[in-house]
């Protein structure tokens, strides 16, 4: 089926979303859709989806003009839209999620659930994937769990599927297999609409790129004409440093020291030690443990073996509210659930680790936090209107660094950042890439844990590789890259 | 946003203002019952003094009937924004309540009069044993909950069997007489109306409104009940605010205590307090607080507590029923959360 939208138009109040916005998708194609977070991809795609009205344009399917003024009326029209946070239910056998909401019944009125695994191991024979139909959703990994939406939206007759960022929480392998799948849709005919950041994913499996930004189309064309350079260039509108920068790291003491620390079964054995004014990468693969380490030095893993040491002391960290008090702090990965509280404003999010040093006989000093946390939102450049509007009002790269200002404002030594620009925009990802160093200059221990090597060799000065618990090796120089990296986080 | 703000009418901006505060639309829904509740008690008197004065009169009553509970709500409110709720609150306020009577008790057999403690010194001693075994209530609960991880539903409702079962249990065969000097704990008249319950209310409603928005305790219970791992991962100690937050409600409930045994000078361990759990989440929820947690306040709580009393009385003067009030009741629970659903 081919999809075109043409002069799309939406506005939010007086604030223009999509600006006349012409998207077209034809039939067995992999279309990428790019841009910064706020540029208007989720607008055009919540649109095409039957989420939103827009003001003004047209969508047509071969050539055919329709409306949708529901999702379900998008979904019978054969478009599905795989959202980030998967709509699977993790109590159900795959089969039975296959079929939520469109059960087969018999006669009687009862499930069929005999027809129902027919038929979704009919499907998964017909895309020559390995799952069992009775396994439980819960039992998959991510991409298992990804493959089966997909195969959901095969069942439900989708000719066009939107998935947006389907590849953040996976690991490379995993994402190997999701493309897998992508690529046996591209055979069977079936347009994907492909929302990323990760641009070298987008070069691997896209034929075609569209990317919007301030909600205009800037560029589009055929992938295989372009380069990850060209497509950061059009997202951000300037040029964009992918290269790593010499630094010359004044090491002060030794802030962290750990000694074979273990926590069975995420990790054992593992000692490092951390310098003020030094940035540590540790990455690795899903599975290798970085996380828990690291949880465990903020004291959210409870007990453990080994020994820590903050400053050349030996110390026992089992809950957050100690390692706050020993000058640690920890961003963790997954903002939503870990990052931010959406029921509290963009202030209370950025002052909450430091409540209790704002309290003036017990009350909160209004004032100061204001004080703090507006010489927080200098330095990180947030972009905001009012500290009382709730934090789900900002974009994502801008909730990020209310997270960071939080931990800013308590001055740690050692700051601990857990994927820190995960879901966060190119523009701001460098934004942040500049705060880190400016910490590591101003003399705080900072430690960045990703899976991205790009930004391991961008940030850090030496990095540790992780593999199932065990620290591999330590990179620096000229072995930090992303081939000696891999090698080592794969085991091999 | 200048002009937009220009354009909206009135009733739009009535509907905006209903959608984005709980307090307004509960202050609107209360205003209507007073409106109600003042046509209902009718104007048939000599002068407009005699009309305010029975006029007040009925409002001390209403305020005075409901002090106990909405204390309680006080506490309740903290709970569910926590995220939790408190079952055991009736039955913890009957066995504080016996404790505290024995306590006092003013028979010459009496535990503090036998040994020669009587008087103000005797109440003392009593009150501080009463907010002491309330506390220790709460101890318990919010251990269980915060540190062991039992859901909070299951932990209260199982305090509120034992409480009420052992008080039973226990006072079986003691017989109290509250002395007469206790009782002025309550019942001391200012302005010639026995007000004080009415008094202690508001001021632990206040107090505990400065503490929801000012104190960092108050925020990181709307933390915790919004995002309990976020809370933790900021570098909250959660279980030990959960923990103080059932305490907090325990006693809270000793102060309800206190107040009934010195209103009405003796207990009915069967019945006194059964029934005060669901009144007081009643208020809360009425009041614009989330069950889910994260949201709400204690304005909207004594806001949600009067709605209910009011409601009460309201029926009363037009002659319902008793049995059918509590319908009622159940009914304007479910009204008022279906009016502060928000759309999506």
């Amino acid at each position: 089926m081919n999809l075109s939208m043409r002069g799309i138009y939406k506005s939010f109040g007086a604030n223009d979303v999509l600006k006349s916005v012409d998207f077209h998708l034809s039939e067995g194609e992999i279309c990428a859709l790019l841009g910064e977070n706020g540029a208007g991809k989720s607008t055009l795609m919540n649109i095409l989806g039957g989420v939103l009205q827009p003001d003004q344009g047209t969508i047509a399917l071969d050539g055919a003009p329709v409306q949708f003024h529901t999702p379900s009326q998008s979904l019978d029209a054969g478009i599905a839209f795989i959202h980030q946070e998967l709509n699977l239910i993790n109590d159900l056998p795959v089969y039975e999620n296959m079929f939520i909401g469109r059960e087969i019944k018999k006669k009687s009125g009862l499930l069929d659930h005999k027809a129902m695994i027919a038929r979704t191991r009919e499907l998964f024979e017909s895309m020559s994937l390995d799952i069992d139909p009775l396994a439980m959703v819960s039992a998959l990994d991510a991409s298992y769990k990804q493959i089966v939406e997909i195969s959901r939206a095969l069942m439900m007759k989708a000719s066009i599927i939107i998935m947006d960022e389907p590849t953040t929480s996976l690991t490379d392998p995993e994402i190997e297999r999701v493309f897998q799948m992508l690529r046996t849709l591209r055979q069977q005919k079936v347009g994907v609409v492909f929302i990323s950041h990760k641009l070298r994913e987008v070069m691997q499996i896209c034929d075609r790129y569209t990317v919007l930004r301030d909600g205009a189309v800037v560029a589009e064309g055929l992938v295989r004409d372009t380069s990850v350079e060209n497509l950061a260039r059009d997202m951000v509108g300037h040029e964009v440093r992918t290269q790593a920068r010499t630094r010359n790291a004044q090491l002060g003491v030794e802030v962290l020291r750990l000694e074979s620390l273990t926590l069975e079964p995420y990790y054992r054995n593992v000692s490092l030690s951390i310098h003020a004014g030094e940035v540590l990468g540790v990455t690795g693969l899903l599975g290798d443990g970085r996380s828990e380490l690291f949880r465990t030095v903020f004291g959210d893993m409870g007990h453990y073996g080994g020994r820590i040491l903050v400053e050349g002391k030996p110390v026992v960290i089992h809950s957050t509210p100690q390692a706050l008090a020993l000058g640690i702090g920890y961003l963790p990965r997954n903002r939503k659930e870990n990052g931010i509280i959406k029921d509290m404003d963009i202030l209370e999010n950025g002052s909450i680790v430091i409540w209790r040093q704002l309290a003036r006989c017990g009350l909160i000093d209004r004032r100061a936090e204001l004080a703090a946390f507006d010489k927080q939102r200098q330095g990180l450049k947030i972009k905001m209107e009012n500290p009382a509007d709730p934090i789900g009002s900002l974009s994502g790269g801008n909730q990020q660094k209310v997270v960071l200002a939080k931990w800013l404002s308590a001055h740690p030594k050692l700051l601990i950042l857990d994927n820190p620009t995960q879901g966060v925009d190119v523009g701001a990802k460098e934004e942040i890439y500049d705060i880190i160093l400016r910490l590591a200059d101003a003399g705080v221990a900072v430690a960045v844990l990703s899976n991205e090597a790009q930004e391991i060799i961008r940030v850090c000065d030496r990095a540790l590789v992780m593999y199932h618990g065990d620290v591999r090796a330590q990179v620096s120089g000229d072995t930090m890259n992303e081939q000696e990296m891999m090698r080592l986080a794969t085991g091999s | 946003m200048a002009q937009t703000a220009k354009k909206e009418n009135f009733i739009q901006w009535f509907i905006r203002k209903w959608k984005s505060s709980p307090i307004f639309s509960t202050g609107c829904v209360l205003v209507l019952m007073v409106i109600l509740q003042t046509v209902a008690l009718g104007f048939r008197d000599a002068s407009f003094g005699a009309w305010l004065q029975r006029w007040g009169k009925n409002w001390i009553n209403i305020l005075r009937n409901n002090a106990g509970v909405g204390i309680v709500a006080l506490g309740m409110t903290f709970v569910i924004i926590s995220g939790g709720i408190d079952l055991a609150v009736g039955s913890t306020m009957t066995a504080v309540g016996a404790v505290l009577m024995v306590i006092i008790n003013g028979y010459p057999t009496g535990l503090l009069t036998s040994v020669g403690i009587t008087g103000p010194w005797a109440y003392v001693i009593g009150i501080a044993a009463a907010l002491v075994v309330g506390s220790l209530v709460g101890v318990i609960n919010g251990s269980l909950i915060a540190y062991r991880k039992l859901p909070p539903f299951i932990v209260t409702l199982g305090m509120m069997k034992i409480c009420r079962s052992v008080t039973q249990q226990c006072m079986q065969k003691v017989s109290v007489k509250v002395p007469a000097g206790f009782l002025a704990i309550a019942n001391t008249k200012i302005g010639g109306e026995t007000i004080l319950p009415i008094l202690y209310w508001l001021v632990l409603a206040l107090v505990l409104h400065i503490v929801s928005r000012h104190t960092p305790f108050g925020r990181r219970i709307y933390a915790i009940g919004s995002n309990e791992r976020t809370a933790r991962l900021s570098g909250i100690h959660v279980e030990r605010v959960k923990t103080w937050i059932y305490i907090l409600m325990g006693a809270l409930v000793a102060v309800t205590a206190v107040i009934q045994v010195a209103r009405i000078g003796s207990m009915d361990y069967a019945n006194a307090g059964s029934g005060y759990e669901m009144d007081a989440i009643a208020a809360v929820v009425v009041g614009g607080t989330s069950m889910s947690g994260g949201k709400g306040s204690i304005g909207g709580t004594v806001l949600g507590m009067l709605i209910i009393a009011v409601m009460n009385n309201l029926l009363n003067l037009m002659g319902v029923p008793p049995f059918l009030r509590e319908a009622f009741k159940g009914a304007i629970v479910i009204v008022a959360v279906l009016l502060q659903r928000k759309e999506k």
